[in-house]
């Protein structure tokens, strides 16, 4: 009896971490404190910045770069100029020490993503990223586990974007969602026809 | 949606604590804590709660609190991302960017593109703009990236040996300067290694213009200058010969090894392998005849080869002289002499008047040099193939007079500028002894060697990839140096050094350059052209040729009446001191990358060896491996005997650069130190050498011990008349081909093809290849492949990914039976290798297309991706290592060992043996971040460079789009290993773009795959090689001696109804002749 237990609890302990212990439980809602309290709601739903105007590497290289201290301090020499929410941001653009901030996204070191591929070819950031418009403060939307970027790379018609939206999170084809699924489907295998949207699905594209 | 609390009015910055569990449940900061986790689970705690339902939610979250908090856990490391405060301009974080620069040596210089990552330089890629050159590099620009990142450099200034503050020692010179200034330089001599800087040339001019009786001495023990001086006598002006081997159609080679270990290699491979490229078989390519003692790699390229000991060539040379028409040459005895041979070879060059070329390399006495400037003009060669090119005049080695000047007390104060003297100097020369008469020895050196104890004030000298500079190349252009990056270690330039040294007012090398630039270009202007040319990295191109030169026959005359030694015999060895394939003179003995080079003739690492020939072993009783002692004017050394096959009889072969003392931690004690043996003067060969075996075993490690194709059709030749004859000849090599029965199910990956952009292959030329390994040191540094020490290659665990692999044939009549290609370990013993032919084939991941690697694999890390590659995922590899078992061409690497963070002399200490720290630091920095740094227990093969493929695919579509131009255009972007080849021997692109350059050599008749009969379709195809001798010759053979191996084996197959159906994976193939399979 205490044998079959004991291989119930083990097994049930076995599922549990083989089921709980991935990205979509242990990464999704990682939402670290950062050295400073940049909030993206302001920024970018209020203030109307483009996700470029900070992130402009990520149409140029894999990596899509954190803004640099002189970014910030391109409006915040005026705006806010005393706040001392900033005093982190005004010390490093002075002295020339970086902001250390936390990573909240990040995949394995065996995993070659490239940023500019994707935005470049209509993958928005809102499909890997969520809602970043609306984050006071950065959290982790997505698991980044290798089934989620398969989700996408198996039907890369539902996900493309004309190239025009891909920084405008809240944007859909139609309020309604499926005159949106509707013509997502119509658009999306159009383009990825037209653009020859590859979509790799073999090891080589992303496991170098 | 759960509506989020305002925001905490407090400044957030760092980790808050609590105390207690209360503060905790009742602070609002702990109701932020939880929201900001947790935005789903916050939502609970709004509502009104019980006792029980709190504590319930309070386990809970505490229990993963602690999980989250304590950063472990479930949760990964956090990580940090630090962004610049500034961003500079431009720069794209991710993006490599590349300039253009140029690698100095000692009689030129290469022009290079670098590429640097995240600022610090990574990959060595030659200047493709650069008008005279195709992009190529050679094995030594290749891996002097790294030197770069060496940690047994020197970092400091020290005086006495003690560390001094940088500006005591800035300070020092400051005061020398002065010092010197006063005394007008007299006591001052400068000793330095022979280089083109112009701007150091002007600095020079302007010392000995300030300070006439300073003197300027030049020391090169491998006295590579030898072509110019040689040159500049023939023709009395001062000249640089540079030769036009594609423009030739019969090149002679009196011991020149000019596609190996000459100066400019690249340069000539290019250029030799163009006349040897062909397409048709009524093409034409060129014919090549070496002399000489050892095997090199010009020797393996040679249609007809005579081995003859070094000091028996001049006498060789006079003979083809005067067969060729030149005048006013002495007598010369002439037994021991193949007449024969000489004389038409002498016709052959006499038929090609105005398209041969005769060359004498480095190592032969000036005399053999004029002699063949002689032989050039009377067969009307100057002007044509060799081309003369205005230079500066070469200096004579000054490092006897030198010593000469210390013993005699004139030199009171001693720089050193990089040279290495204590460990190059010749051995009776007693350098160490003659240096410290100087009163102040000051040096600028790479690294704290041989020379350091004893030297005063030492230096450190900046890395060319550091260093503001110029540079010509042998032939005169002129190329800018840029340094990709800020001094390591606060190395200093020679430019700058030198400045400060004369006290100059500008010491700032990028000044000097600038000041130089505009003395020699005189631009119109300045900033523009400026950055033009440090945006191309050369100005113009090489000089112009001054036509046909008159010969100065009296000083012809003059010079060639050379003593001729006697001729070596077993009590009176022949030794020759060679330059080493990998070390050069021993400068790069701390580079693992090259220690770990196999040679490419003997394909022994991390060792030199004593070479001789099959009989000279045999008459001194000495065995392979042996330890012997090598006695030459009362000094011995001791090294491992090997025999070599093709040798010349009763010579030594010793390869220099080995057995330093102080070397650092890759180079210390390996191999044995050849200049300890070497006479002043450095001769490059003396005879009257003895040897006496000890009888004690030396083991060597030996990447091919192999040295037979055993008759099978791997490598493919014939001559080029059997090709004219018979252009399908590779198909008739095919060896029978298993009966193919149909596939169990479709093949998935078909399908995909047709859907697929690209489809990647790769055709190497083996009439181009020349054995030089530059692509294998490319691919090292693309790749990020280690290097596994001395002990690991004995037991076959070399991590290249691309390997040379060498065969040797010998002569049909002396292979007495077919058993004797078997016996790999007795195969020194054989007689057949005394004379041979030798084929070169560089083997990579040939990327079937039936891989049969990828079935084998039980957890699929090996997979065949739809553009053709097989792909291997590393983290997926648990190490069954069946793939490797599985592959028939051997070409997958296994990591035994933690290759990169292990010692290589603490491997099997697992985990208790940890390369130091900072030795970790500083070597990381010159891997690639594009590609995977593997670990232990996993296998690794050549990729086909999917990181370069991936990038060029990505650029393309990230340039596209919304559109459909995505597909990669031919020659956007290519392998590491194509692009360092100085022949142009690599060739990769899209096999399914039928115009793309691949495919047309694909389609090649000389086309054919290796292994072919197991019909797994690879994707790398190597294209035949074709010899071209000279049916008069008395050495002529009809058929290549791999062919003739082939025939004694499997038939002829050049019969009719001989076997190879040649077309692959067909149904029925034509059944073996009589003379059976």
């Amino acid at each position: 009896m205490i044998l079959i237990g004991l291989v119930l609890v083990g097994g049930g302990v076995v599922a549990g971490v083989w089921y709980y212990f991935t990205p979509k439980y242990t990464r999704v809602g990682y939402q670290p404190l950062q050295p400073v309290a940049f909030s993206h709601k302001v920024h970018v739903d209020q203030l109307g910045l483009d996700c470029r105007y900070c992130h402009h590497d990520v149409e140029r290289s894999w990596f899509s770069n954190i803004p640099s201290s002189s970014t910030c301090m391109n409006c915040h020499n005026q705006v806010l100029k005393d706040d001392p929410r900033l005093a982190l941001v005004r010390e490093s653009a002075a002295t020339g020490r970086p902001i250390a901030w936390v990573q909240v996204h990040k995949v394995p070191d065996y995993v070659y993503f490239n940023h500019a591929v994707h935005v470049n070819r209509g993958i928005s950031c809102v499909e890997c990223h969520g809602r970043v418009d609306q984050m006071d403060e950065v959290f982790h939307a997505k698991p980044l586990s290798m089934a989620f970027c398969l989700e996408c790379h198996r039907d890369p018609a539902s996900f493309i974007r004309p190239l025009e939206k891909v920084t405008d999170l809240a944007w859909r084809w139609s309020e309604d969602p499926a005159e949106h699924a509707r013509q997502q489907q119509a658009w999306g295998r159009r383009m990825v026809e037209h653009w020859r949207i590859e979509s790799l699905q073999n090891c080589s594209a992303c496991h170098r | 949606m759960k509506t989020l609390p305002p925001p905490c009015p407090e400044p957030e910055s760092g980790r808050l604590y609590w105390r207690s569990l209360d503060q905790l449940a009742r602070t609002p900061e702990f109701q932020q804590w939880l929201e900001r986790e947790f935005p789903e689970g916050a939502s609970e705690w709004q509502d009104p709660v019980s006792r029980r339902h709190f504590m319930r939610i309070m386990s809970a979250s505490f229990l993963l609190a602690g999980l989250g908090l304590a950063g472990s856990g479930c949760r990964r490391p956090e990580e940090r991302l630090m962004p610049f405060a500034q961003h500079p301009e431009g720069y794209v974080h991710g993006r490599p960017e590349y300039y253009a620069t140029a690698m100095p040596t000692r009689t030129g210089a290469l022009p290079l593109v670098v590429k640097a990552h995240e600022g610090r330089p990574i990959k060595i890629e030659g200047n493709d703009r650069y008008p005279d050159g195709n992009g190529g590099t050679d094995r030594w620009a290749q891996a002097s990236i790294l030197n770069l990142y060496d940690p047994d450099r020197a970092r400091r200034i020290t005086h006495q040996g003690q560390t001094v503050p940088r500006q005591e020692g800035l300070d020092f010179l400051t005061g020398l300067a002065g010092e010197l200034e006063n005394r007008r330089g007299r006591g001052l001599a400068i000793l330095a290694e022979p280089g083109t800087s112009p701007s150091r040339a002007r600095l020079r001019r302007e010392l000995q213009a300030r300070w006439p009786e300073a003197g300027w001495y030049e020391h090169d023990p491998l006295d590579l200058a030898v072509h110019r001086r040689a040159a500049s006598l023939a023709f009395g002006r001062p000249v640089q010969p540079r030769f036009r081997f594609d423009r030739a159609r019969v090149v002679v080679s009196l011991d020149c090894d000019f596609l190996g270990t000459e100066d400019d290699a690249f340069q000539h491979i290019r250029r030799f392998s163009q006349s040897r490229k062909l397409e048709k078989p009524e093409d034409t390519i060129s014919r090549l005849y070496v002399l000489e003692a050892l095997l090199t790699l010009t020797g393996a390229q040679a249609d007809h080869r005579l081995r003859l000991p070094a000091s028996q060539i001049g006498a060789a040379a006079l003979v083809l002289a005067r067969s060729c028409g030149v005048q006013g040459l002495p007598e010369v005895p002439t037994e021991g002499l193949w007449l024969a041979w000489l004389e038409e070879c002498a016709k052959d060059l006499v038929a090609h008047r105005g398209r041969c070329l005769v060359v004498a390399g480095h190592r032969q006495p000036m005399a053999v040099h004029v002699l063949a400037h002689a032989m050039n003009h009377a067969l009307g060669a100057v002007g044509e193939t060799l081309e003369l090119v205005p230079a500066e005049p070469a200096s004579e080695d000054g490092l006897a007079p030198l010593a000469q000047a210390l013993r005699q007390g004139q030199v009171d104060t001693l720089v050193i500028l990089g040279a290495n003297p204590v460990y190059t100097a010749p051995a009776d020369l007693d350098w160490p002894e003659a240096q410290q008469k100087a009163r102040l020895v000051v040096r600028l050196g790479y690294a704290e060697d041989e020379t350091f104890p004893l030297c005063h004030w030492h230096f450190p000298l900046a890395h060319y990839l550091e260093s503001w500079g110029d540079a010509r190349t042998s032939d005169g252009a002129y190329l800018a140096v840029q340094p990709l990056i800020q001094p390591l270690f606060g190395g200093i330039s020679e430019l700058e050094f030198l400045a400060r040294l004369q006290g100059r007012a500008v010491t700032s090398p990028y000044e000097i350059v600038r000041e130089t630039f505009q003395a020699e270009v005189r631009p119109a202007n300045f900033e523009e052209e400026w950055k033009h040319f440090l945006h191309d990295g050369f100005r113009g191109g090489p000089a112009a040729s001054l036509g046909r030169l008159a010969l100065q026959e009296s000083a012809v005359r003059q010079a060639v009446a050379l003593v001729t030694l006697p001729k070596p015999g077993p009590d009176r060895l022949e030794v020759i001191w060679h330059r080493d394939h990998s070390l050069d003179d021993g400068r790069y003995a701390n580079n693992g990358w090259l220690q770990e080079l196999p040679d490419p003739i003997t394909k022994i690492t991390w060792d030199n060896a004593v070479l001789m020939s099959w009989r000279t072993a045999r008459d001194l009783g000495v065995k392979n491996s042996e330890l012997v002692e090598i006695t030459l004017g009362g000094r011995t050394v001791r090294g491992p005997a090997w025999v070599q096959p093709g040798m010349a009889d009763y010579v030594l072969g010793l390869a220099l650069g080995y057995g330093r003392e102080r070397a650092g931690r890759v180079g210390r004690r390996v191999g044995f130190n050849g200049y300890a043996l070497r006479p002043g003067g450095h001769p490059h060969f003396a005879v009257g050498a003895t040897v006496k075996g000890t009888g004690r075993n030396y083991v060597l490690a030996c990447t091919q011990d192999h040295w037979s194709l055993e008759g099978r059709p791997i490598i493919r030749e014939a001559n080029l008349e059997q090709f004219r004859k018979h252009p399908d000849f590779v198909k008739r090599l095919d060896l029978h081909p298993p009966p193919v029965v149909a596939s169990l199910y479709p093949n998935p990956l078909d399908r995909e093809k047709e859907r697929a952009l690209h489809q990647w292959g790769m055709s190497i030329d083996l009439n181009a290849c020349v054995g030089c390994s530059a692509c294998v040191i490319a691919c090292q540094s693309e790749n990020n492949i280690p290097i596994v020490g001395k002990d690991q290659v004995r037991r076959g665990r070399e991590m290249h990914w691309m390997r040379i692999d060498r065969y040797y044939a010998g002569p049909p009549e002396r292979q007495k039976d077919k058993s004797v290609w078997r016996r790999e370990e007795h195969q020194w013993r054989e007689s057949w290798i005394e004379q041979v032919q030798v084929v070169m084939q560089p083997m990579l991941c040939q990327h079937c297309e039936a891989a049969p690697c990828e079935n084998v694999c039980p957890v699929n890390a090996t997979v065949h991706d739809h553009e053709g590659l097989n792909v291997m995922v590393y983290n997926r590899c648990v190490g069954t290592r069946y793939c490797s078992n599985n592959c028939p061409y051997k070409v997958r690497r296994f990591n035994f060992f933690d290759y990169n963070k292990r010692p290589l002399d603490g491997l099997y200490k697992g985990p208790f043996a940890r390369r130091p720290q900072e030795e970790l630091d500083l070597v990381k920095l010159v891997k690639n971040p594009d590609v995977t740094v593997r670990m232990r227990g996993v296998m690794e093969k050549c990729t086909y460079c999917i990181q370069r493929i991936e990038q060029a695919k990505i650029a393309r579509k990230v340039q596209a789009r919304d559109s459909g131009a995505v597909e990669v255009p031919d020659g956007t972007f290519t392998t590491a290993c194509a692009q360092a080849c100085p022949a142009g021997a690599i060739v990769f692109g899209n096999v399914a773009d039928p115009n793309s350059r691949v495919s047309r050599l694909k389609r090649q008749l000389r086309d054919y795959t290796v292994l072919e009969f197991l019909n797994i379709k690879p994707r790398t195809t190597y294209l035949a090689r074709i010899r071209n001798p000279n049916p008069a010759m008395p050495d002529y053979y009809e058929m290549p001696l791999t062919l003739a191996e082939y025939t004694a084996r499997s038939g002829d197959p050049f019969a009719a109804g001989h076997g190879g159906s040649g077309a692959r994976g067909h149904a029925t193939g034509a059944h073996a002749p009589a003379g059976g399979h």
